[in-house]
């Protein structure tokens, strides 16, 4: 087989960061070749100078044997070059069929659209892809899983020769996945060379021919997926082995019960749901896309507050409005959308982590005691081991792991013992989620009462001590820790009768 | 049930849309039906031309802006750079003494020329569309000055130049119903401009702007380009408002201008159209332009004090664009 | 739910329309006067006039203008929306001389008499104009103005607009005056602020770096003379000596303080009484004077509070 992209070398400098250290690629016509590291190890930024977006320093890119230059997106999607990034790049206000062919609309006369053409065109490519989707429905309507289709759809209509797939299976659930594969096999039959980056295992293990491990901006080393074992791979990643620990539930027989759920229901979302949760204990939430596990956090944390039910906070019922009454009530909330409802993302460490607890550290003048301030933080920069040069850095330049901890430092600032962390670990690697994973455990040694939602199962097998799933709404049941995902499953399908429609 | 769920809220969303802009509509037509009962003098044909009159400056202006608020950006320099288009046709009309014809499209290329340089600030320096177009406002408010040695160009050398706003073509055709050319002009400019936005390239490039810049960057556009070329056309729509004006005017009113563009805005937002950009509609802001006309006209007629009828015109920009966010939050809800 | 939130949207504007018409009831003669702004306390004065005649003769009197004297496309859908009402006659001071005819012919074919006030238009349709003669009222001013500064040395207008008939008149007046019969007196400049009180101030201000040798500036209305005292005050220059237009509190109490020379008053209660007298006489039919003189005043510290003078002076 002959290489259909050869990066050598490639040198990359922002500001401050050396990004790409002389990095080696190569991706051969008919294969699908994973690119995997730790979220800041170079990945993004290399594909990102394969795909035209940022122009490399230093090395050169082959396509076929020859040097190209690729000066702009375009010129890159001109050569075959195909990019599906990972923070989806899609117009909300468009519709499917214009957001797959913007920059290349049918043309009639005056400038005219060709509406019928760009409509039936992409329906052919759904088609092609065996995927049900209105080429007219509006992208900002559909769910995070059908916006990755439009994605891919989008990436294929280029009849692409190299497609780079940037965390494709991020929000897609079992069968999405499955889907997926299945498209991206046809591909590689069809000779296309697919670059796929991803941080789950089990998917590397499922689709990729060849592994290349990237670790602060430098190649590891490349390796046959077929024949290595994960643990190795994972120690390219990190630079060390990472053990993995079955969960150990502690005996919760006598502690307090911090947070009670009675009949909670908003709209169709959240249905009649009622648990509850001891200090110390980690729920685990499973369930399918659209389930109304995240509706559910949202309830209890006020953001769309309950239609009826009764929430018991230490014994106490309290009224949650509001984000501030959740606040109040002790209840902190990790957004599974770190950077669109988490962080401050501009703003510096420190001002992060005393977003929610300012007025503690404010006189009467509303002067902001920046000392003291900048000791807390310190504090739990060294107790959550944040990862950054210091407590002034600006939480945008931070990897997704240490990002998740600054919220994390947020509302233990705050005093919330009832934090509830909605996909803890999305867009976070490998190393960097074991060590979310003690974290919480840590937190719940505690004393915290924690729930957590991952639609990755295994993590949630591995961290809950009960796991609660939800179907369609509703509370379909509560099993003890280490349950089979067989039963899992059984209980996330369980709809109520088939008369819904 | 798993198969639906997807095509729900997109229809949900589509007919949000449409009963906005019956909202719009519905509250144009209980304002003219409350007038109407309130003053007898307020539904004449008369007083409705006057009305329509009144619109066609402003509508015209909000249609410009409307291209320049979906891209998501905002343009503060319309109503200084209507007075400039004017001012260059009374220099090429008057002073120069060319034919008619030569007027027109002075004002149209003076627009479009001025909007591919709010543009180019825009797209290519990377000014924010805010700070660029306070610039352009001033830097054309000063310039109509030192052309016009700060004195009106009259245009009565010009005979017919008035019959652009102020003639009736419709009313020749039907005597009944003496419907003036600026109104016929802001119907027509409206109708084009809603064509462009709905169907071609550069009306779909201006929704993509506003929804997610970056994504049309990415996907291989040119958006400097396009971004230029919508200042441009949207710079040669307020080209047509300055015809309008200073034939209105039978003069280039040089120190006129400033605060044109925040009336203009305000229909826009009054239409529905967001500041956050990705979406709007030409009916809406020409709907929105008619409110205002309709409102200031109403209150006028009832002898309502000027002082409350500013108040009046500021209660209705905060009560349209509140009454779309709610239907928003229900959208996003449902 | 929107339907009823847009029904009570309708409710609350037909209620406030419904109280509207209650306050101007139709039976009694309707006369609208279309002025050139409403906010400054001149037109304030003129309307208290108006409002003064419509008592008297016991016709309804409305009064209207733009927010700023730019606005001229704005007077004219003013203008429009009056004509509307079907008016007995009308009051209108023309922004721009000429901008205004297609609807005062209008206002011609359907009978409704037309007086201007202020200043005139370019055009035979007003029966009459109620306003002050600005070019001799000016002229006084620059008679005033040198004998102040000792018949010699630089001085400067501050003058309110450059397109309206009262600022050409004013400037042309002051200047022509002053080239008559002042010559050893020099003017250095004429700048113009629009009548805002800020841009006259930082105008002034300007003018004095330019000059500092100035001796004296002249304001031309009542926003721009106040300006030209800021401006002097605020640059320290005390020895200039400043002449105004129109009164108004700030004005006054400048010149009752001596920070101001003294001021040339129009009449503006009287231009707007005379022109609801006249109009009211040229709606019934009546012969109507075509030029209206409502006379003006010069006033400084010794004479303001002298009753004839005071009659005419407002806060």
């Amino acid at each position: 087989m002959s290489d259909l992209v050869r990066m050598q070398g490639i040198d990359k400098r922002f500001p401050g960061v050396h990004a790409l250290r002389a990095v080696d690629f190569d991706l051969r016509a008919g294969e699908v070749h994973a690119l995997m590291g730790e979220n800041g190890a170079g990945k993004s930024t290399l594909m990102k100078c394969l795909s035209g977006v940022y122009q490399p320093d230093g090395g050169r890119i082959l396509i076929d044997g020859a040097a190209v230059a690729l000066p702009n997106p375009r010129a890159a999607q001109d050569l075959g070059i195909g990019i599906i990034h990972q923070e989806l790049a899609l117009m909300r206000d468009l519709n499917v069929a214009q957001n797959i062919w913007i920059g290349r609309e049918p043309r009639l006369s005056l400038g005219r659209i060709d509406e019928a053409r760009l409509n039936a065109d992409a329906a052919a490519i759904f088609r092609g892809m065996n995927v049900a989707m209105d080429p007219r429905a509006p992208v900002a309507a559909l769910t995070i899983a059908r916006q990755q289709m439009v994605e891919i759809a989008k990436a294929l209509s280029f009849r692409s020769r190299v497609l780079i797939m940037d965390e494709p299976t991020a929000a897609l659930n079992d069968s999405e996945i499955a889907e997926l594969f299945t498209i991206i096999r046809r591909l590689r039959a069809e000779g296309v060379g697919i670059i796929y980056i991803s941080h789950k295992m089990d998917e590397i293990r499922r689709i990729a021919d060849r592994v290349t491990v990237m670790r602060d901006g430098a190649t590891v080393g490349t390796v046959q997926a077929a024949e290595t074992p994960i643990a190795q791979i994972i120690a390219m990643m990190v630079g060390r082995e990472l053990v993995d620990e079955p969960v150990a539930i502690p005996d919760l027989s006598a502690a307090e019960c911090a947070l009670e759920l009675r009949g909670i229901t908003r709209g169709r979302e959240v249905r009649d749901v009622s648990f509850s949760l001891k200090r110390g204990e980690i729920l685990g939430f499973a369930g399918l896309m659209g389930a109304g596990r995240t509706e559910l956090a949202r309830a209890i944390f006020g953001a769309e507050p309950p239609e009826s039910g009764e929430i018991i906070v230490h014994g106490r019922p309290v009224t949650i409005r509001s984000p501030a009454d959740a606040v109040r009530a002790g209840i902190g909330y990790l957004s599974e959308d770190r950077k669109h409802y988490g962080l401050a993302l501009g703003m510096d460490v420190r001002a992060n982590i005393a977003l929610a607890s300012l007025a503690r550290y404010t006189d009467r003048l509303g002067r902001i005691d920046e000392q003291e301030l900048a000791a807390v933080s310190n504090r739990y920069i060294d107790m959550l081991s944040i990862r950054t040069p210091h407590d002034r850095q600006e939480v945008r330049l931070l990897s997704g792991g240490n990002q998740q901890k600054v919220v994390i430092a947020k509302w233990l600032l705050r005093d919330c013992d009832i934090l509830i962390f909605d996909e803890p670990t999305r867009g976070i690697d490998v190393g960097a989620k074991a060590e979310i994973h003690r974290l919480l455990a840590d937190l719940a040694g505690q004393g915290k009462a924690i729930i957590v939602i991952s639609s990755e199962l295994p993590e949630l097998l591995r961290l809950s001590h009960r796991i609660a799933v939800m179907c369609e709404g509703r509370l379909t049941g509560i099993l003890p820790g280490g349950a089979s995902q067989e039963r899992i499953m059984a209980l996330a399908t369980r709809r109520e009768g088939m008369a819904a429609e | 049930m798993t198969g639906t769920q997807a095509t729900i809220p997109a229809q949900q969303r589509r007919s949000g849309a449409a009963r906005q802009m019956l909202l719009a509509f519905a509250s144009l037509i209980a304002l003219v039906i409350g007038f109407s009962l309130a003053s007898p003098n307020f539904f004449q044909v008369s007083n409705i031309m006057a009305i329509l009159q009144a619109t066609s400056v402003n509508g015209v202006l909000a249609v410009g802006v409307t291209l320049i608020i979906i891209t998501g950006g905002i343009d503060l320099s319309i109503g200084t750079l209507m007075t400039f288009c004017a001012v260059m046709t009374g220099v090429v009309l008057t002073w120069a003494g060319m034919p008619l014809i030569l007027g027109v499209l002075t004002a149209i290329g003076t627009g479009a020329a001025c909007g591919l340089v709010s543009g180019m600030f825009v797209a290519r320096m990377k000014i924010p569309p805010f700070i660029a177009t306070l610039g352009m406002m001033l830097m054309l408010k000063g310039l109509s000055l030192i052309v016009t040695g700060t004195k009106p160009i009259y245009f009565n050398d010009t005979p017919g130049f008035t019959q652009i706003a102020q003639g009736s073509v419709v009313g020749a055709l039907i005597p009944g119903l003496p419907l003036p050319n600026g109104v016929l002009i802001l119907f027509l400019v409206a109708a084009v401009t809603a064509w462009i936005l709905g169907r071609t390239v550069l009306g779909r490039y201006t929704f993509a702007l506003g929804s997610n810049e970056e994504a049309v960057r990415l996907s291989g556009v040119n958006t400097d380009a396009w971004k230029m070329a919508i200042y441009a056309l949207a710079g040669g729509i307020v080209g047509i408002g300055g015809l309008l004006i200073s034939s209105r005017l039978n003069s280039a009113q040089p120190a006129l201008g400033l605060g044109y563009e925040l009336e203009a805005i305000a229909a826009v937002v009054i239409g529905g159209t967001s500041l956050a950009g990705g979406r709007g509609t030409i009916l809406g802001t020409l709907i929105g332009a008619l409110i205002m006309s309709v409102l200031t006209n109403g209150l006028r007629v009832l002898s309502v004090a000027p002082e409350w009828q500013t108040v009046v015109t500021g209660a209705i920009i905060i009560v349209a664009v509140y009454a779309d966010q709610l239907r928003r939050r229900k959208a996003s809800q449902g | 739910m929107f339907t009823r939130r847009n029904l009570l949207g309708a409710v609350a504007a037909l209620s406030l329309a419904g109280m509207a018409t209650s306050a101007s009831a139709q039976d009694a003669m309707y006369i609208p006067l279309i002025s050139k702004g409403f906010q400054h306390q001149f037109w304030q004065a003129v309307k208290a006039g108006a409002d003064k005649a419509g008592e008297e003769l016991g016709v309804n009197v409305s009064f209207e203008g733009p927010d700023n004297e730019t606005q001229v496309d704005k007077q004219l859908d003013m203008l429009a929306a009056a004509l509307a009402n079907k008016p007995a006659a009308i009051g209108f001071a023309a922004l721009d001389s000429q901008a205004a005819i297609p609807q005062l012919r209008q206002a011609q074919e359907a009978g409704i008499p037309v007086i201007a006030f202020d200043s005139g238009v370019d055009s035979d349709i007003p029966v009459a104009l109620a306003a002050t003669d600005n070019i001799a009222a000016a002229a006084m001013a620059a008679d005033k103005l040198a004998e102040l500064i000792g018949g010699a040395g630089k001085v400067a207008v501050v003058a309110h607009d450059q397109t309206s008939r009262t600022g050409v008149d004013r400037r042309d007046g002051f200047v022509n005056r002053m080239k008559e019969a002042h010559p050893d007196v020099e003017i250095v400049a004429i700048e113009y602020g629009g009548g805002d009180h800020l841009k006259s101030t930082e105008i002034t201000k300007a003018l004095l770096t330019a000059n500092p040798d100035l001796k004296g500036i002249f304001g031309t209305n009542e926003g721009s003379a106040i300006g030209v005292v800021n401006g002097v005050t605020e640059a320290g220059a005390s020895d200039v000596v400043i002449v105004g237009y129109d009164s108004g509190k700030a004005q006054t109490d400048a010149i009752r303080d001596g920070r101001m020379a003294g001021a040339i008053t129009q009449n503006p209660v009287g231009i707007g009484y005379e022109t609801v007298k006249a109009a009211v006489a040229a709606a019934r039919g009546e012969q109507v004077q075509a030029s209206i003189d409502t006379g003006f005043y010069w006033y400084d510290k010794s004479n303001i509070d002298a009753p004839e003078i005071a009659a005419v002076l407002y806060d």
